[in-house]
């Protein structure tokens, strides 16, 4: 058909029910809030790896679902999470992003969490040691033992990240979660120590289901002129889009041929425990997380939501702890060409996603997308948008493609 | 021409060709053996941090393909000052501090309607480079650039 006209252009695609959304998922106020309170408040979020606090007393902040997180390496070796607010007066208690507490600051003493505003201590068990005055200010009427820190679920798990989650009771255990989806990395990931080498982060305006769409989709390697010229061949063409239980999608691996492509060497040398060499894994986790392996280096996104179309994005990169400094610069090198604030693909996977914002914005006219591509549920099928949409209706009971309407169980799910 | 003068003209004068986006150009200034970083300090992860590396021919071959990338279109604009410059007449070399802001002048932004024509803020950070001085001509041995941002948003194909 040729341009259409408004009603045309409103109207709804021959195809079934699950293979399109509409863009207010990606843009409604009302349903992000919903998205907050259903989701990101009740699921669990890598929030960090546990190389970033190798030693006691180390600690990192981060939010969830807007609630400030800490999570801090006790003088046991154990890796805690709480929420990072003082029960005070709600004082955020480390405003530094990393660091530790042996040194002492201002307000209170080492191997202490303080609050700055009025000298409250914590140790790394999150229990009040220390109120200032409290006895002169609270005579019987409140105590240390009253006034702990809110203790977060957290687990480090699947090659050393650290999972939190704000609900005391999840649905289901973290292992439960995530280890079918792991499966096929499993065995890599935890055979020995990971570390972090890389990180930054991006903010764009756009949802983050769209970044995690982006990440689902194999279809956009038509964006990237290094992934269509080296990668498009029978193999590729063959590898699975397989989905797992609680939304969870992985992309089957294959050999990738980096010689073919000018300026790359093969990653066999440097390729991870019990993996054939330059293999390509990428496991998808609802709500919008990626682990993404592919020869040397692992890289993981995590989404934060921070509006209907604004989200930030951190991008780790991780290679082995042993690594020699050579080893690891050159892991640096291949996860950087690629997927580095300067490197090839990632730059035009976020003008893709930015360009999707663009259009979506809170407000706009709805508008239908389509994850309509059925290709034997290989790498440029769309059952992997389809199968976590599917979660999505789920978790907030709202129809994918009619939000307004409650979810209904798509007729085609046992064909995906 | 005395060194101080050739380094700073080669500081001013690469400045100028990246911002034309006259790459060759740029690369005709450096030596056979130029090496090329972007890195930064994450306190997030306590590690510096190496963004690209590149020597001449990684540099070149990257440069040959960048008309094959989809790319944001927006210019960026180096704003160079150098701070210092200390000769070593002996290994006929000499290291150069600039101070370097990087400007986004946009014309992609995020609607080009609204944005087109807005600079903005792309990168603030230091050039630190090493020049081979030689037969009156200054050539760029090695270039860091030295970022203070962990937040790059979009990121860019270009070198910086
Ligand atoms: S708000 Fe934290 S000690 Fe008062
Ligand atoms: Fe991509």
């Amino acid at each position: 058909m040729a341009a259409k006209n408004h009603a045309q252009w409103l109207s709804e695609p021959k195809l079934k029910a699950n293979e399109w959304v509409d863009s207010r998922i990606y843009s409604d106020p009302q349903i992000y809030e919903e998205e907050i309170e259903k989701i990101f408040s009740k699921t669990w979020i890598p929030v960090c790896h546990e190389s970033e606090l190798p030693k006691a007393y180390d600690f990192r902040t981060m939010s969830i679902a807007r609630e400030p997180v800490i999570v801090c390496r006790g003088p046991d070796n154990e890796v805690r999470a709480f929420l990072n607010v003082c029960p005070h007066r709600g004082m955020i208690i480390e405003r530094r992003p990393a660091g530790s507490f042996l040194e002492g600051q201002p307000s209170g003493n080492p191997k202490r969490m303080t609050c700055m505003f009025h000298a409250w201590q914590y140790d790394m068990r999150g229990n009040c040691v220390y109120i200032s005055r409290e006895k002169e200010g609270f005579q019987d009427r409140l105590c240390k033992e009253d006034v702990g820190l809110r203790r977060l679920r957290c687990e480090v798990k699947f090659g050393g990240f650290v999972w939190v989650n704000l609900d005391d009771n999840p649905k289901v255990s973290l292992e439960d979660w995530a280890a079918p989806a792991f499966g096929c990395l499993r065995k890599t990931l935890d055979a020995e120590p990971l570390e972090v080498f890389h990180y930054h982060k991006a903010i764009v305006n756009a949802n983050y289901k769209l970044w995690h769409d982006t990440n689902c989709e194999f279809y956009h390697d038509f964006m990237h002129y290094h992934n269509r010229v080296t990668g498009f061949n029978d193999a590729y063409f063959a590898r699975k889009n397989e989905s797992f239980e609680h939304g969870h999608i992985v992309v089957g691996t294959f050999e990738v041929n980096y010689e073919k492509y000018e300026g790359f060497d093969s990653r066999a040398a440097l390729s991870f425990p019990h993996l054939p060499p330059n293999q390509w894994y990428m496991i998808d986790m609802f709500p919008g997380m990626n682990f993404n392996l592919r020869g040397s280096a692992l890289r993981c996104d995590i989404v934060t939501p921070l509006g209907p179309d604004k989200v930030m994005i951190e991008f780790r990169g991780l290679g082995l702890k042993r690594d020699t400094s050579e080893e690891r610069q050159t892991r640096i090198n291949h996860h950087n060409s690629i997927w580095g604030p300067f490197g090839r693909n990632l730059h035009e996977d976020l003008i893709g996603v930015q360009g999707q914002g663009t259009t979506m914005q809170t407000g706009s006219e709805p508008r239908r997308i389509l994850h309509g591509r059925h290709e034997n549920q290989t790498i440029h099928d769309e059952n992997g948008m389809r199968h976590y949409y599917e979660e999505w209706g789920r978790w907030m009971n709202r129809m994918p493609n009619h939000p307004e309407q409650p979810y209904a169980e798509a007729v085609s799910v046992a064909a995906e | 021409m005395d060194v101080y003068a050739l380094v700073r003209d080669a500081v001013y004068r690469s400045s100028l060709l990246l911002d034309r986006q006259d790459w060759d150009g740029w690369l005709s200034l450096c030596d056979e053996k130029f090496q090329y970083a972007i890195r930064a300090w994450s306190p997030e992860i306590n590690k510096d941090l190496t963004y690209l590396a590149h020597d001449l021919k990684g540099l070149a071959s990257m440069i040959k393909l960048l008309p094959k990338h989809n790319t944001d279109h927006s210019p960026l604009t180096r704003h160079t000052s150098l701070y210092t410059v200390d000769v070593d007449e002996a290994a006929q070399s000499a290291k150069a501090i600039s101070s370097v802001v990087v400007f986004q002048n946009l014309l992609d932004g995020i609607n080009s309607h609204i944005d087109a024509g807005e600079s903005r803020l792309f990168l603030v950070g230091k050039y630190i480079d090493t020049l081979k001085v030689d037969g009156g001509k200054a050539s760029f041995l090695s270039r860091e650039v030295r970022i203070e941002n962990r937040r790059l948003d979009k990121g860019s194909h270009w070198p910086i």
